[in-house]
This record gives C-alpha cells, sequence and structure tokens, in this order.
C-alpha cells in the first residue's frame, strides 16, 4: 500500500492522454469466449505462417508470432456451457457457475452522429436506432432492396442525439451505487476506433456536459462518500495493462516488471505485487489515472500498436464500514473495474484480419492453432483441456459469470463504409446478452484494510487523549494571554505562581515542555504521513490536526515567551505594591 | 531451356526473390497507417515478372514451333475465356512447364491480394492459377502447386461462410495427394524451385518436407472444415493425422504438439476409446521430454529466461498429468458402469460374464485399430510403447486390475499436485484433489472387504476436509458447496458402512454406537453448512431455489432428515428431538414440492419417501412420547 502523493507526480492536464481508453476488442471475446466456452483461436501472423510455410528460416519465428496472438479471440459456434464452469456431479445434477437465475451482463449501445466529413462524402446512415424498445436496425449498403434489416436488441440503444449524462444516468449510475453499496462492478468498452469509444468512457473532463464514464464515475464515488453520514470509506485505485499475455502496473515506475496473477484461498485471485493508491478525492484518482495513462504511452515507441493489442484495467476498490445495528462495524467492499479491450480493427498487418477473424466459420491457417480444433472437439465435463484461460479473463472471472454486475458499452459508427465492423460489434455485443452473473454483497472479507485502518485510528486518538497535561497547559496559557490582554490580574488558579524561583523554574519547565511537545507532535506527523496504512480522510485530518496543535504551540510559546516577561515586570510591580501596601 | 540462363531470367528469379522476402519479412515492420506498404511492393514485382514471362513464353514459342504451341496460345491472357480442350499436355513437357511457372505467379499473386484484403482479385488470380495448371496432366511439376492452390481457395471460401465449397477444394487436394503418392511418390517441384537459377534449387529433402507440409496443411483444413460442419469424428480424426505428420516430418514444437496430443486424448475418452487416448497420453508425455531439461531452481533464480523456461515445462508436464488423471478416472468409472447393479453395487453376474467376452474378442479388434493411431516417429516409438505398457487401456473388471489403474492415475495426482500447489493454484489443486477423491470413490466400488471401503472413503475425508475450512466462500462460493456436499456424501456413505458393518455383529457396542452416531452428525453437519450457504447475507432461506441449486438443497435436506432419524440413543427425550427434527426436515422437502410444484420432478423419489416420512413419524414420535410418560 502507498499514500497517493499527487505532488511528486508530474503535472499532467486533467485530459489524460487518449491511449487510456481507445479501440474496441476481439479479446473481448476471449472474455465472454471462455465463459461460453466458445473456442478461442490465435490467429495473428498465421497468414504469413502459412505463406512460408515452406520456408523454415522464418517460419517458426512466425509460429512464435501466432502463440502471442492468444489474446486475440475468436467466437466458434461450439457454445458448450458444461466444460467452461467449475462443476461436479451429484447425483447426476450439474451444480455449475452457469447462473441460469442470475443476473445477466447488461449491454448497451451507443453510436455516433454522422460527422462532417462523412456528410460531405456523401456516406449514408445505415444504423436505425429506436430508443424505446432497445433496438438497432443494420442495412447492408450493398444489399438489395428487397432484403431485411439485421435487427439487435440490447439493454439500452442510445443513438446520435443522446447525451452522456444520458448514458450515466439510466446505465452506469445504479452499477456504480452497487458498488458503492458492497458488489463488484465492471464496465467494458469496445467498439471500433472512431466510433467515440474514447468519448463514452472518458469524454471530455473539463466540459461538465460532455464527461464521460469515467470521470462521471469518479464524482459519482467521492459525492457519494462526502454525503454520507456514520459510514467511513476508503477508496483505492489500481491501474494495470495486459499486453501478450503479460501483466504490468501502470503505477510503479518500473514498468517492465511482469507481475504474476495468483489464487489464494484466502483472497481469491489477485495479482501479486499490485501497487495501489489511497485517493482521497476526484482530483487525486484523476492524478492516478493520467499518471497511469502516461506509463502506458511513454513505454513503447510505438504506442499505437500496443496501446490496440493491450487491455487496459482501472480498478477502484471502495471499502465501507459501517456501525451495524448489532454495535459491530460491518465492512463492505465493492470494485470497480472499468476495462478498456484491446482491439481488433485493422489487425490486418499481423494477419488478424478484422471480419475474417472473428467468424465462427472461418479457418485458422496456422498449424500453431491446432490446439484450438482439438479442444473444440472435447467436450467438457469429464475431461480436462489443458487450455489456460487468458490472463484477462481469469482477473475478471469474477465479473463474468461470477459475484458481479456487468455492463458492456458498445460504440458504433453509422456511416456505410462501417458496415462489417458495425455488424461484427453488434454480434458480439449480442453475445454478451447471455452471460449471466450472481452479484452477492461483499461482506466482511477478510482482507478488508478498512478495519485494520480504523484499529489504527482508534489508538491514534487514544494516544491523542493522553495528551491530557497538553490540554491543561493550553488551558493556563490562554489564561495567561487573557492576563496579558486585558493588562489585569483576574482571580485565577495560578498559586504555582509564587515568588521568583517558581517563576524560573515555571519558564523553564514551560521551554523545555514546549520543545518537548514541539518534537512529539513533528515525530507524530512524520509518523502518521510514514503510516502507508490509514485512512486516507482520517489520516488528513490527523495530519492538520498535529498541524493545528503545532501552530497552537508555537502562539503558545510566543505568547508564553511575551507573557513571561510581562508577567516578571508584572509581578515585580506586583511586589512593588505589595511593599507599598505593606507600607 | 535455353532462356533460364539469359541475364533476363537472372533478373525474373532476382525479382521473385525480392518479392518473398517482401512479402514474408520486411512486411512485418511496415507502419501502421500503411499496413500493406511491403505486400503492394511485392505485388509489383509480381506483375513484373508476370509481363516478363509473357514476353519470353512469346519468344520461346517463336523459336520453338511445335504443336504444344497451340495450346499455349491460347492460355495466356488473364480472365480470357479458356478453351476447353482437357488435358492438352503434360504437366512435365516444356509447354506444361511455362504454364506451370505462369502458374505459380498467379497464385502468389492470389494470395497477395487475400492478404491485402482483395478478396475478389485474390480468387480470381488463384482461379486462373488453377486454369492454367488444370490443362496439364498432374506431374511432380506441379503437383505441389496443384495443392497449395486448392488449400488456398478452401481457407478463401471457408472464410465466405461457404464451408461446402472449401471442402470439395480441400478433399480434391487431399485424393490429389494420394492418387500422386501412389502412382509417382517422388519427391516433386517447390513453387520457389521455378524461379532459381540453376544449381540454386532446393534439395530433394527440402522439397519432400514442403510438399508434405502443404499436405499437412490440407487435412488441418479439413479437420476444421469437419469442426465446423459438427463432423466431429471425421475431426478428430483429421486433427489426429495431423499431429501425426507433424512428428513424423519433424515440424512440431515439442511442448505444443505435447499438450495438443492430451488434449486429443482427452476427446477420445468421452468417446470410451481408451486404447487411442492411452496412446496419444504416453506420446504426449513423451515428446513432451523433448523439449529440454528443466532448469533447476537455482538456475531459475538466476537469469528470467531459465525461470520462464522452468514454470513452462512444470506447468505443461502438470497438465498433462492432469489429462493423465482423467482418463485412470473415466476408464474406471466406465467399468463401474458397466458392472453395478442398480443400487450401484458390484454385479458378480455381469463381471462374469464380461470377463469371458473379454478373453474372445477384444484384444484382436484393437490390433486393427491400433496401426491407424500409432505416432510412429522411430527414434520415441519404443519409449511411448514403454509408457502405454504402464497401464492398461481395457476397461478393469476386478479389484486387482482396478487397482493398478487407480495406483497409475494416483501417482500423476502427486505429479500434478507438485506444480498445481495450493498456494497460488486454489482453483486447479482443489480440481485435481476432487479427482483424486474420485479415484477413491470409484476404486471403493471394486473393493469387496467392507472395513477396506471404509477406509477409502476416510481418505477422501482427509484430503478434502481441510480444504473445505481453509477456502473462503466468498471467492470460491461453488468450490466450497461441491466440497460440503462431497465431504457430507462421503461420510453418508462410511455411516451406510459402518451400518452394514454392524448388522452383521448382533449387538453392537458403544464403540460402534459412538462412532456411527459421528459419521452421522459429520455428514449432517457438512450438508447443513451446504444448506447454509444458500441462505441470503440476512440469513433467510430463499423462498424459491435457483434450477442449479433445486435438486442439490432437497436432497441435503431429504439426508438430514434421513440422518436425524437415524441417530441411535438410548435417551428417550434425545430420540424425540432427533425425531422431530427429522420431521422438520422430510416437511420442508414436502411442503417446498407443494408450493414449487415444478420442483416435484427433480426429486421425484426423495419427495416420495418424505410424504411417507411425514406421515410416519408423528406416529413414532407419539409411540415415544407415551412411553416417557409411562416411564414417569
Amino acid at each position: 500500500m502507498q499514500l497517493a502523493q499527487p505532488r511528486t507526480w508530474p503535472l499532467t492536464t486533467l485530459r489524460g492522454p487518449t491511449v487510456g481508453f481507445r479501440q474496441p476488442g476481439a479479446a473481448l471475446l476471449g472474455v465472454i469466449g471462455s465463459l461460453l466456452r466458445i473456442q478461442m483461436l490465435s490467429q495473428t501472423r498465421c497468414k504469413h505462417a502459412e505463406t512460408c510455410c515452406d520456408s523454415d528460416k522464418h517460419g517458426s519465428e512466425l509460429l512464435e508470432g501466432c502463440s502471442e496472438a492468444q489474446l486475440m479471440c475468436v467466437i466458434l459456434c461450439q457454445t458448450d456451457f458444461g466444460s467452461s464452469c467449475v462443476s461436479v456431479e451429484i447425483e447426476g445434477f450439474n451444480m455449475s457457475m452457469k447462473a441460469k437465475n442470475g443476473e445477466a451482463v447488461k449491454v448497451v449501445v451507443r453510436c455516433r452522429p454522422l460527422n462532417r466529413k462523412e456528410e460531405s462524402m456523401g456516406y449514408e446512415n445505415i444504423l436505425q436506432m429506436d430508443v424505446k424498445l432497445g433496438q438497432v436496425a443494420l442495412r447492408n449498403p450493398k444489399a438489395g432492396p428487397g432484403e431485411l434489416l439485421k435487427t439487435f436488441t440490447f439493454d439500452a440503444v442510445y443513438d446520435a442525439c443522446s447525451k452522456q449524462s444520458d448514458l450515466y444516468d439510466e446505465t452506469v449510475r445504479p452499477l456504480i451505487d452497487s458498488v458503492l453499496r458492497g458488489f463488484n462492478g465492471t464496465i467494458f468498452a469496445y467498439g471500433q476506433t472512431g466510433t467515440g469509444k474514447t468519448y463514452t468512457m472518458q469524454g471530455q473532463w473539463l466540459d461538465a456536459e460532455r464527461r464521460g464514464i469515467i470521470p462521471n464515475s469518479f464524482e459519482h464515488i467521492f459525492t457519494h462518500i462526502s454525503r454520507s453520514q456514520n459510514q467511513q470509506y476508503l477508496v483505492r485505485a489500481s491501474y494495470l495493462e495486459i499486453y501478450q499475455e503479460e501483466i504490468r502496473d501502470l503505477l510503479t515506475k518500473d514498468h517492465s516488471k511482469k507481475l504474476e496473477l495468483k489464487e489464494s484461498a484466502d483472497s481469491g485471485v489477485y495479482i501479486k505485487d499490485l501497487s495501489s493508491f489511497v485517493t482521497k478525492n476526484v482530483k487525486e484518482i484523476e492524478h492516478v489515472m493520467n499518471v497511469g495513462n502516461q506509463t502506458r504511452s511513454v513505454g513503447f515507441t510505438n504506442m499505437n500498436e500496443h496501446s490496440s493489442r493491450s487491455h487496459a484495467i482501472f480498478i477502484i476498490t471502495v471499502e465501507c464500514s459501517q456501525l451495524g445495528p448489532d454495535g459491530q462495524n460491518h465492512i463492505r467492499v465493492g470494485k470497480l473495474n472499468l476495462v478498456d479491450l484491446a482491439g481488433s480493427e485493422r489487425q490486418t498487418k499481423t494477419g488478424v484480419q478484422g471480419e475474417r477473424l472473428k467468424e465462427a466459420t472461418k479457418i485458422n491457417l496456422s498449424l500453431s492453432a491446432l490446439g484450438n480444433v482439438i479442444s473444440a472437439l472435447v467436450d467438457g465435463r469429464s475431461s480436462h483441456v489443458p487450455y489456460r484461460d487468458s490472463k484477462l479473463t481469469r482477473l475478471l472471472q469474477d465479473s463474468l459469470g461470477g459475484n458481479a454486475k456487468t455492463i458492456m458499452v458498445a460504440t458504433l459508427g453509422p456511416a456505410s463504409y462501417n458496415y462489417e465492423e458495425t455488424l461484427t460489434t453488434l454480434r458480439y455485443a449480442n453475445r454478451a446478452k447471455n452471460i449471466k452473473n450472481k452479484p452477492r454483497v461483499n461482506e466482511d472479507p477478510k482482507d478488508a484494510l478498512l478495519r485494520e485502518f480504523q484499529e489504527e485510528i482508534a489508538r491514534l486518538k487514544a494516544q491523542l487523549d493522553k495528551r491530557g497535561m497538553l490540554t491543561k497547559r493550553k488551558r493556563r496559557s490562554r489564561r495567561l494571554r487573557k492576563i496579558g490582554e486585558g493588562g489585569e490580574v483576574e482571580e485565577g488558579e495560578e498559586d504555582d505562581v509564587e515568588d521568583d524561583e517558581e517563576e524560573e523554574s515555571v519558564e523553564k519547565e514551560a521551554q523545555e515542555y514546549m520543545k518537548e511537545q514541539q518534537e512529539k507532535l513533528e515525530r507524530e506527523k512524520e509518523a502518521i504521513r510514514d503510516d502507508h496504512s490509514l485512512v486516507a480522510e482520517e489520516k488528513q485530518r490527523l495530519l492538520e490536526e498535529k498541524e493545528r496543535m503545532m501552530r497552537h504551540l508555537k502562539k503558545e510559546q510566543e505568547a508564553t515567551e511575551l507573557l513571561t516577561a510581562k508577567f516578571k515586570i508584572d509581578k515585580r510591580t506586583y511586589r512593588q505594591k505589595d511593599r507599598q501596601m505593606d507600607r | 531451356m535455353a532462356a533460364n540462363q539469359s541475364t533476363e531470367w537472372g533478373t525474373v528469379c532476382e525479382k521473385f526473390r525480392l518479392a518473398q522476402e517482401l512479402s514474408e519479412i520486411e512486411s512485418r515492420k511496415d507502419p501502421e497507417n500503411n499496413p500493406f506498404r511491403s505486400k503492394y511492393k511485392a505485388r509489383d514485382l509480381l506483375k513484373e515478372i508476370h509481363c516478363s514471362l509473357k514476353k519470353i513464353q512469346i519468344e520461346e514459342e517463336g523459336e520453338a514451333d511445335n504443336e504444344e504451341a497451340d495450346c499455349e496460345s491460347k492460355e495466356v491472357v488473364d480472365g480470357e475465356p479458356e478453351n476447353q480442350c482437357g488435358k492438352a499436355c503434360s504437366g512435365d513437357s516444356p509447354a506444361g512447364l511455362r504454364a506451370a511457372r505462369l502458374a505459380v505467379v498467379q497464385y502468389y499473386l492470389g494470395v497477395n491480394h487475400i492478404e491485402t484484403e482483395e478478396l475478389s482479385a485474390g480468387e480470381q488470380h488463384l482461379m486462373n492459377c488453377m486454369k492454367l495448371i488444370d490443362k496439364c496432366t498432374t506431374t511432380r511439376e506441379n503437383v505441389s502447386l496443384f495443392i497449395q492452390a486448392r488449400n488456398q481457395l478452401g481457407i478463401l471460401w471457408a472464410g465466405r461462410d461457404e464451408i461446402e465449397k472449401a471442402q470439395g477444394f480441400l478433399e480434391v487436394a487431399e485424393s490429389m495427394y494420394l492418387l500422386y503418392m501412389k502412382e509417382d511418390g517422388q519427391p516433386p517441384l517447390d513453387l520457389q524451385d521455378y524461379f532459381v537459377l540453376e544449381g540454386e534449387e532446393l534439395s530433394e529433402q527440402e522439397k519432400i518436407r514442403r510438399f508434405e507440409m502443404a499436405y499437412t496443411h490440407t487435412l488441418y483444413y479439413l479437420a476444421q472444415v469437419y469442426k465446423n460442419l459438427q463432423q466431429y469424428e471425421r475431426a478428430g480424426q483429421y486433427c489426429h493425422s495431423t499431429l501425426q505428420r507433424q512428428l513424423e516430418y519433424k515440424q512440431f514444437v515439442p511442448l505444443e504438439w505435447a499438450i495438443n496430443a492430451a488434449t486429443l486424448s482427452q476427446y477420445y475418452i468421452t468417446k470410451t476409446r481408451y486404447m487411442e487416448a492411452r496412446h496419444c497420453l504416453a506420446a504426449a508425455s513423451v515428446i513432451a521430454t523433448l523439449a529440454g531439461e528443466i532448469p533447476s531452481e537455482a538456475a531459475a533464480k538466476e537469469s528470467d529466461a531459465e525461470c520462464e523456461k522452468r514454470e513452462e515445462l512444470l506447468q505443461k508436464r502438470a497438465e498433462i498429468a492432469r489429462c493423465w488423471i482423467k482418463y485412470c478416472l473415466n476408464l474406471l468409472q466406465d467399468a463401474k458402469k458397466l458392472l453395478e447393479d442398480n443400487i450401484g453395487e458390484l454385479d458378480l453376474d455381469r463381471q462374469e460374464e464380461l470377463q469371458r467376452a473379454r478373453r474372445n474378442e477384444e484384444e484382436e479388434k484393437e490390433k486393427g485399430r491400433k496401426s491407424a493411431i500409432l505416432f510412429g516417429s522411430s527414434d520415441t516409438f519404443d519409449s511411448i510403447c514403454s509408457l502405454e505398457e504402464k497401464v492398461s487401456s481395457m476397461l478393469p473388471l476386478d479389484f486387482e486390475e482396478a487397482r493398478g489403474i487407480f495406483l497409475v492415475g494416483q501417482s500423476y495426482v502427486a505429479q500434478a499436485k507438485e506444480y498445481f500447489a495450493m498456494d497460488g493454484h486454489v482453483t486447479d489443486h482443489i480440481e485435481i484433489l476432487q479427482d483424486h477423491s474420485a479415484l477413491f470413490k470409484v476404486l471403493a466400488f471394486f473393493e469387496q472387504d467392507l472395513e477396506r471401503r471404509c477406509k477409502m472413503h476416510k481418505r477422501r475425508v482427509d484430503m478434502l476436509e481441510p480444504i473445505c475450512k481453509d477456502l473462503n466462500a466468498q471467492y470460491y462460493l461453488l468450490i466450497c458447496r461441491q466440497l460440503q456436499f462431497e465431504l457430507a456424501e462421503t461420510y453418508y456413505e462410511m455411516m451406510d458402512l459402518k451400518l452394514a458393518v454392524a448388522d452383521k455383529q448382533d449387538q453392537p457396542d458403544v464403540h460402534t454406537i459412538k462412532k456411527f452416531n459421528h459419521l452421522c452428525s459429520s455428514s449432517m453437519k457438512y450438508y447443513q453448512m451446504f444448506l447454509d450457504s444458500i441462505r441470503s447475507p440476512e440469513g433467510k432461506f430463499p423462498e424459491k431455489l435457483e434450477d442449479d441449486l433445486l435438486r442439490p438443497a432437497l436432497v441435503a435436506k431429504f439426508r438430514v432428515a434421513r440422518l436425524q432419524s437415524k441417530l441411535i440413543s438410548n435417551n428417550l427425550p434425545t430420540q424425540l428431538e432427533n425425531l422431530s427434527h427429522s420431521l422438520e426436515s422430510y416437511n420442508f422437502v414436502v411442503q417446498y414440492c407443494e408450493e414449487n410444484p415444478e420442483a416435484k420432478i427433480a426429486v421425484e423419489t426423495e419427495l416420495e419417501l418424505s410424504m411417507e416420512m411425514v406421515s410416519l413419524l408423528p406416529l413414532k414420535i407419539n409411540r415415544i412420547r407415551s412411553k416417557m410418560a409411562s416411564c414417569n
């Protein structure tokens, strides 16, 4: 755990580099695919591999390339539910992950308007959207007049006139609300480049009307937290990418380090050594994202290609602690995954040819995909298929078909030249509707950090309370100040101020005390700053309190100095007076 | 061919070489915004070559004024209607060679267009290529081109969702290969051989290799075609052939090949073809060792590459071990299915009958099948066979046979667990444990001695119980439920066995009763845990059970009811309490089915019994009550 320290980060504009959320995904299907037990085929560079199968010099090199394409996946016709689920036969009944009554993945599509260029070039709009019915109808521009439109129905469709807030309020808001209530939530974004995916996910950060899903959800989370009562929150953010089946942390300096995907009996699937940053407000979480986006863009010379072929996942963990009716603190942990999937279009160059790759009936050229053909023949029930799911699938197994609520946002372009891509996107989206989830509140998980923090805070509070002496002294100095200000001696309990000797010792003691306190406070302040496991806000508050106390102490000191000087004079006058009186 | 020696021919060859290089190597460095730059350059070169060839052809025709010219003059221009002259010339005649050379250029142009997403143009070129060579008889000069062009057309049509059309092209390629090998069998000319200067031709060996690989691809594409046509058996057969040929022509990556073979074994298992499955697995294990020694832990710490290699080798070997486990398990379970009577016990008559039948035929039959599936590369063949001999591929018919298979399975369990440790691989590790438990369960079926059978179930409990305790149900709900249910069932089985043993004694002693009650309550405990896992976070049992939980949940309730009534006690109040609990649980099942009639089908027998118990138990309870009253 690290404390968010925005100051040390390079200052970036609020709107992150466009790398963050870009390019759609065949890889999505990897995720969906393995859940539906849809076959995954790797096809990168297969065309090459085929044509040069007779030249072994390049052959092996190219075949190597093929395996890297494991993350590019294809849906095949066979959808065998059984094999994808961990299942056990109980008296002939199969208990498995497939949740028939579970909550389906919510799939929405959004279409951008024709842009000026498209209009001027005379492209037709081939999409018709019925917002009420949630239907999209696609016309094949090459089709004859009699041909029917291809119609798809989704949970919601957003046409060219839709506003950012429409999508957010209707579709995303409920999901974020459930994350705040302790569910896991995942938002997938995919769509061909240029169909408005970045606009939908990020939008324009500075313009409230045009803010996308990400800034809106940041706002949403922290507004909710600031309005809540009797609840404590801890918000952490992590940012990672998966590129060629390797997981990398986007928030560490050493971006090249490969992270391992692990499982533990206690806490499920996790990424070993993934850093996470505590964020206290929108600004900080935006910083985290910007820093990650920058890391993602600087690490590679061919940034475009890299980002279009890597998946980026921004993870927000929201822990909430609330006092239950039983007098115990209950901690709920919700997790939001914002997933930007790698693209598939325009992969021709590497042999992964957009349209070709996606069709069920297509043939794999490269022999390295033989395994896919074989495993497609295996009925999973009583056998072991020795192919690992992709890292993305394993990481998000909770989100798909697991314990989570999931939204997929598919973005479409309306112009006739987009027909093929749009159709593919719609088909993907259509398949995603079949995945069902079973959301469950994450109650009292063992690893809830918040609990640890609460204990920590309690301890600190206790420590502060022990400063009983401090408060007493404070009271005294206040009194002293009054004396100074008023110039009159009020009746007080300062019976300790008796004679010069005492005075001096008091003065000394006060100085020492001040020094001691100052050091103590400084130490505590350091300790708080160094303490990485502190609820961010509480920590900030404590730091501020310390700061305040130190300011106080300083004032006290000044006042004391001033006063002791004055006091001496006063006292002298007193004594003079006394003597006079005596006389 | 005089022209071949000329400088002009030299230029053609150089252009061809350059085109190949552009297309295959340079193209990978093309920028994102111009992804086909090198492909287009290659295409231009190919077009130039095409022109040059035409020129040379005309020249040669002028020179050699023979009867073949007649044929050539008509076939030249692209897209021109062809003269249906049939097999006008021999593939190895000068005219045939000229046609083939042009066809090769057409082939590469076709492939180039397909790669640059101009499918129709690509198809056109490939069809031109086909027309050129179709006019000639098939000889060693053009057979490779013949097959490769058809491979390409097969892929093209499959890409257009016209699988049958693809199938047509590929099947012709397949039969062409078979025919050629039968009638000629000499190493055929490779496509590249048409454009090299004399003395730079490929070696005979290389020619063979390339030709055979083209055919391997034909089979591989056919495997996909059959899979897409849902002819899984044929698809499996073609996958098998592909693997065989990869091995034979040494065109494979050991680990990849091994994993593929291991996967294929799983296909055979589901089809109960154990002989084939075993052969695949043995081959997988042997070929995997060709991937090299596993780097030591120390070496892995030194370098990342070694570390990755170690990880990969260990993982793949563990995967193959898991495939072996499934082989052993399924073999045992299939045998059990054959041998069990209607209450799940070993049917001795059936056993004898099967033993007699086996002696007569099985072995003969297998021999014939076996020769077709062998993975025969001379250097590995012996190792594969000796590995095969370690485990039977016949369904075991008695305890000794079953035990042999069980032990092999168990050794693979140990091997797989080594890599898939609990720490880091929770799901995999538990799946392996579940298989191990299943191995014990099926072995217990073959065991006649009840005490020993009970001990086998105890082993299952011992391996599953600690895992079940450690697992966080929040992340592993499903697995937790599976384990709870299995543990409950296992204790139940043990209780049944103890009961059977106790029945043989006249008066069960205190120790036996204690043991028996313990088994009962343990079983109940796990059923109850399973049932509790279905409750909402507020602790409420759902009014309507989800489909996949319906039967397990009701069965669990039913079992709990039965177990509660089985508890042995001398104490009347305790008896009364147990029976009341039992009645409650039976009532639950009955009531649930009344409220949700659709549940009835799922638990027909259990419901029937429950209804009966609901009517009977109150009588028994009353009897105890009156007994208690009379005692007081």
